[in-house]
């Protein structure tokens, strides 16, 4: 390992203010343990622009609005943005839908995942194995020649539009027109004052735009090179940093009972975070790294994001997200039609070697 | 980038989109349409409309309880359940009731069936909380529950009871669902 590599530093750098910023987000109001949680924040989302009609769960996120746009703005004036896509964007749209399915399974996206095991919640061991395994199986469809193929560059721009999307939800946010819906009671009521999430989030993205960090990039950077890799450094930078800030601010509960947003159906947890691992390696990041990707001008990402706004929308208005109940039968359904779209996707776009003669 | 005549028109158009798009945003437009819904609104007062009808619905009950004719409010409970089966506040009615005749374990089974069909009885913020009334049941449920699972392990109503009481307390926690 060199440490005087920039890299090392600035993923370390993401990982750490990642998880403090997870906790810290929690401190000032958003809901406990989902301080940052990027399938919560989709639905959230998707609520407030009508897509879905449960009013426990409407609020445009300015921690969302922040990461495309810190993307963009960091891409932009490093000029790394490059509009760029054409890889199997239909596929990708849905992948984007079955990744918010296996979120809202789990209770929450990967980096959610941390964030409960750094708060005690040791029902989230569950998911963190599942995660593992599917970034694992992940992994083996590339070594046999699965790959949804290459992107190219677009010269019409496509890849503006995504960023352009969050900065009219920006200005919704800012101007609340009569449409935008805003939850009075539950979870999407609960929130940090808006200058702190929208901060929070532009310097995430800015942050997570030059490192590139993510959580299934950690997960996979580990299984592929070992402890060495920088990503696992900044997972494990992540994870201190939560760890840390719980411990310090009395929020460290260690236990499987009675943790706040969780279940004890741990099989399923197992399996909704299996299929986010799975096709997160398949299009290339976590859904928080999508939305970095999106705003780098990375249209197929953008397609991603699409995909979970309408996931988001879908796990509300079909009942499949789970609940500390548990996982409801729509949701258990769901995900294994996510692994029957994944497994025929891993079928269709596999590069199979040439037969010997 | 503006190579030909072509181009030139679409920029034109545009612009001249644009400026009709801020002439109508500014107000100059939408004054003449009125105001649009504020759904906000609505929903605001269909909400309170809601509950008022549930506290004029259950008025009766109230009215038994507070004089501590609880059998008697149980009995009317029940006779508007055939009507309003899945209403959840007369489940945490009736789990309030039940938690004041001591049955401890049939009162946390009403409330967690309240709370999956409606969370704003765990809220702080709305008319409908019962926050404080959950804490104290979920409490003492895991002291009383707790220690007697424990000691019977074999016994599948005490674990369903204690199972329920993680519940309140997982949905009393807090967290995004």
């Amino acid at each position: 390992m060199n440490l005087r590599d920039r890299h090392l530093w600035l993923v370390s750098a993401a990982g750490l203010m990642l998880g403090a910023l997870g906790v810290l987000l929690s401190i000032w109001g958003n809901p406990e343990n989902s301080g940052i949680c990027v399938s919560c924040f989709m639905e959230n989302t998707a609520g407030a622009l009508g897509l879905h009609p449960n009013s426990r769960m409407q609020y445009l996120r300015p921690e969302l609005i922040g990461f495309v746009l810190g993307a963009a703005v960091s891409s932009g004036s490093l000029r790394e943005f490059r509009s760029r896509g054409g890889s199997a964007p239909l596929p990708r749209l849905m992948a984007g839908i079955f990744l918010m399915v296996g979120c809202s399974v789990f209770i929450g996206c990967p980096i959610k995942l941390l964030l409960r095991l750094a708060a005690g919640d040791l029902t989230s061991l569950g998911g963190f194995a599942g995660l593992i395994a599917g970034v694992w199986v992940g992994l083996k469809g590339f070594a046999n020649g699965v790959e949804l193929g290459a992107f190219r560059r677009e010269p019409g721009g496509s890849g503006f539009l995504v960023p352009a999307v969050f900065a009219l939800l920006l200005l919704f946010f800012i101007a609340r027109p009569g449409f935008i819906l805003f939850s009075s009671h539950g979870s999407a009521a609960q929130h940090a004052q808006w200058p702190l999430s929208l901060g929070s989030g532009l310097m995430l993205g800015a942050v997570a735009q030059r490192s590139r960090f993510c959580i299934t990039g950690s997960v996979r950077d580990a299984l592929l090179m070992g402890r060495r890799s920088y990503m696992f450094i900044g997972g494990v930078a992540f994870f201190a940093a939560a760890v840390a800030l719980n411990v310090a601010s009395g929020r460290f509960h260690p236990g499987l009972y009675g943790q706040p947003g969780a279940h004890t159906d741990y099989l399923w947890s197992f399996l909704g975070m299996g299929l986010v691992g799975w096709t997160s390696v398949m299009i290339g990041g976590c859904p928080f790294r999508q939305l970095i990707k999106a705003g780098e001008g990375d249209a197929d990402a953008g397609l991603v994001v699409m995909g979970m706004f309408l996931g988001g929308a879908l796990v509300q208005s079909w009942g499949i997200a789970a609940t500390s109940a548990g996982v409801p039968l729509e949701g258990k359904v769901a995900v294994l039609a996510g692994f029957a779209f994944i497994l025929v996707s891993c079928l269709l776009f596999r590069e199979r070697p040439a037969p010997q003669m | 980038m503006l190579t030909d005549g072509y181009d030139k028109w679409l920029c034109f158009l545009l612009v001249v989109t644009l400026i009709a798009l801020g002439v109508l945003l500014s107000g100059t437009g939408a004054r003449k349409v009125g105001p649009a819904p504020d759904k906000a609104l609505e929903r605001e007062i269909a909400y309170q409309s809601q509950l008022n009808f549930l506290k004029k619905l259950y008025e009766p009950v109230e009215s038994l309880r507070r004089t501590g004719n609880l059998q008697a409010a149980l009995f009317k409970l029940d006779e508007l359940a055939r009507t309003y089966p899945n209403e959840a506040y007369g489940l945490i009615l009736k789990g309030e009731i039940l938690y004041r005749m001591g049955a401890l374990e049939e009162a946390v089974a009403c409330y967690v069936r309240g709370v999956r069909l409606n969370g704003d009885y765990v809220d702080w913020k709305t008319p409908l909380s019962r926050r404080a009334e959950l804490q104290k049941v979920a409490d003492e449920g895991l002291r009383l529950l707790g220690d007697k699972a424990r000691a019977n392990p074999e016994n599948r109503s005490l674990a369903a009871a204690l199972k329920n009481v993680y519940y309140l307390r997982s949905r009393l926690a807090g967290g995004c669902d």
